[in-house]
């Protein structure tokens, strides 16, 4: 393994380690501010290591959809429901606790072992789909190619995808004037 | 990247910040005693000539303040939100880009902090952090008054952004890209021409929303002496409210620059410049594209500050909306208004693209 780093490298193991301990807060934190801003914290590494990549297209769309709008509703309305002092009483028994903990600790093993094997054979650098780096900025850019496949091939299945968003809208919405009523 | 290329980026970095930042003194005095004339009173005027050394004298003060923090505060919280004010709106500044290019030893250097291709993009997803540190401040602090300041300002930003993204995305119709130097290009270009002659409502309301944005009057709402005190930073004091004060102004300039990109022609030259260009280069026999970026550089900031005088004229001018008014304009007016705007940019973009 070749362990000469350059400052790309520096900040890709620096945002890591912010995205890992951000889902680390995120799981062990009491308060629900917390855990939202640790999942913010995680959202955002990640989308500086996609800016890192040279993928500033899908950077920009992680943070504008998930840390500019989906995490602002969340802390948005933990803030309004004042959460604070929410407690979950799980009594679980020990034996089951135990059992899904090494569960849990046998699935990220494979996990890592998954990320540490790829990792080492590149095989992902290798595997290029049809849109190489090339190519895209042939065509003229992420957000030109994203955008004509979006319309013209998948057009269908972009549409089909607005129909469970429109459910789940209607669905709120009745949720909530039943409880007025 | 070679040693010209570090050295121009931290140079662009250095006179973007210092452009930025050293004008908020400035513009802090100019605002005094701009509304002190709209008002006809004298304003600031003891402190050094015509009173310009006051934010000098105001910052020392806010240094020498003692640093107070409520007892009941989430620490962490209360400390990181003044920050992320002022990173979010600087972070934005990166994109926007402040001349064509500087030709230096035979290099040319590209006069944008971050050469990023979807840069508008970008700035949305910074603009959409500026939440955040309002959210973060209001609940951190502890104090009903500032969650009530809080949750108004947000909800303000949150629901302006959207008429904001209807009146950029209905501009990237004309201009189709994200890239801010191609919008200016092709507003400088003869083709081409400015944005707000295109799209004048676009534009008004792009307008607009930047004052609610940046939360300034009429709509500073987040603030209100009479109901919620200083609203979500009532419990800052010293250096962190003046973070928050900075951060406003940087904000306030961001708008303005991205307002002056996308509907005003950005760095292009203003009219009358390109002789001066042409003078300068032919009599002190300096290069004539870096003299153009100069004058590049000069327009654009002729624009930010035009805009910056526009944001203290209206202050004094119109009234403060109250909040029910202020939600009705921004989702029943200004929000139609953007999606019918975009209606007509699609069709005069159609019809543009047949008749060439």
């Amino acid at each position: 393994m070749d362990l000469s780093m350059t400052l790309e490298d520096i900040f890709l193991f620096a945002f890591g380690l912010v995205a890992v301990g951000g889902s680390l807060v995120m799981l062990f934190a009491k308060n629900p501010i917390t855990v939202a801003l640790g999942l913010l914290s995680v959202l955002l590494a990640t989308g500086c290591t996609y800016g890192l990549m040279g993928e500033h297209m899908v950077a920009t769309l992680q943070i504008v959809v998930y840390a500019g709008a989906i995490m602002v509703l969340f802390v948005f309305s933990i803030m309004l429901l004042n959460l604070n002092n929410l407690k979950f009483d799980l009594a679980w028994p020990r034996v089951l606790f135990w059992a899904s903990v090494a569960g849990l600790a046998a699935f990220f093993a494979l996990i890592c072992i998954n990320v540490l094997y790829f990792f080492q054979s590149k095989m992902a650098q290798h595997q290029w789909g049809e849109f190489t780096p090339e190519k895209v900025s042939e065509l003229g850019g992420n957000a030109r190619v994203l955008s004509q496949a979006l319309f013209s091939q998948n057009y269908f299945s972009f549409e089909l995808v607005s129909i469970p968003l429109l459910i789940a809208l209607v669905g709120a919405v009745v949720l909530a004037k039943r409880k007025l009523n | 990247m070679d040693q010209i290329m570090w050295i121009a980026l931290f140079l662009k970095i250095a006179v973007v910040l210092a452009c930025c930042m050293g004008s908020v003194p400035f513009l802090v005095w100019f605002e005094r005693r701009g509304s002190a004339w709209i008002q006809g009173r004298v304003g600031p005027n003891r402190v050094g000539p015509f009173g310009l050394l006051q934010s000098l004298a105001d910052v020392l003060k806010f240094f020498f303040k003692e640093d107070f923090a409520p007892k009941n505060a989430s620490r962490i919280y209360y400390y990181l939100a003044p920050m992320i004010a002022l990173i979010a709106p600087l972070g934005a500044l990166t994109m926007i880009p402040f001349g064509s290019y500087v030709e230096v030893a035979g290099q040319v250097i590209n006069l944008q902090i971050a050469e990023v291709n979807a840069g508008v993009l970008f700035i949305l997803a910074f603009a959409g952090l500026e939440v955040y540190p309002i959210i973060l401040a209001g609940w951190a602090s502890n104090n009903k008054y500032s969650v009530f300041g809080a949750l108004r300002g947000s909800s303000q930003i949150v629901s302006y952004e959207i008429s904001m993204g209807l009146a950029l995305v209905s501009m990237l119709l004309a201009y189709g890209t994200l890239d801010l130097h191609s919008m200016v290009e092709w507003q400088s270009s003869a083709a081409g021409m400015w944005g707000c002659v295109m799209n004048p409502i676009g534009a008004l309301i792009f307008w607009i929303c930047t004052f609610a944005e940046t939360n300034r009057l009429p709509f500073d709402l987040p603030e209100g002496e009479a109901e919620i005190v200083a609203g979500f930073h009532v419990e800052y004091g010293s250096m962190k409210f003046a973070l928050f004060f900075l951060a406003e102004y940087v904000a306030m300039i961001m708008a303005s620059a991205l307002l002056a990109t996308v509907f005003f022609g950005g760095y292009s030259l203003l009219p009358g410049f390109s002789h001066l260009v042409g003078w300068v280069s032919s009599a002190q026999g300096w290069p004539l594209q870096n003299v153009k970026a100069f004058f590049e550089f000069a327009s654009l900031f002729l624009k930010v500050a035009f805009f910056m005088f526009v944001f203290v004229w209206v202050r004094w001018t119109l009234p403060r909306f109250r909040f029910d008014q202020l939600m009705d304009l921004g989702w029943k007016i200004l929000f139609p208004l953007a999606m019918l705007n975009l209606g007509y940019m699609v069709a005069l973009v159609t019809y543009l693209a047949r008749s060439h």
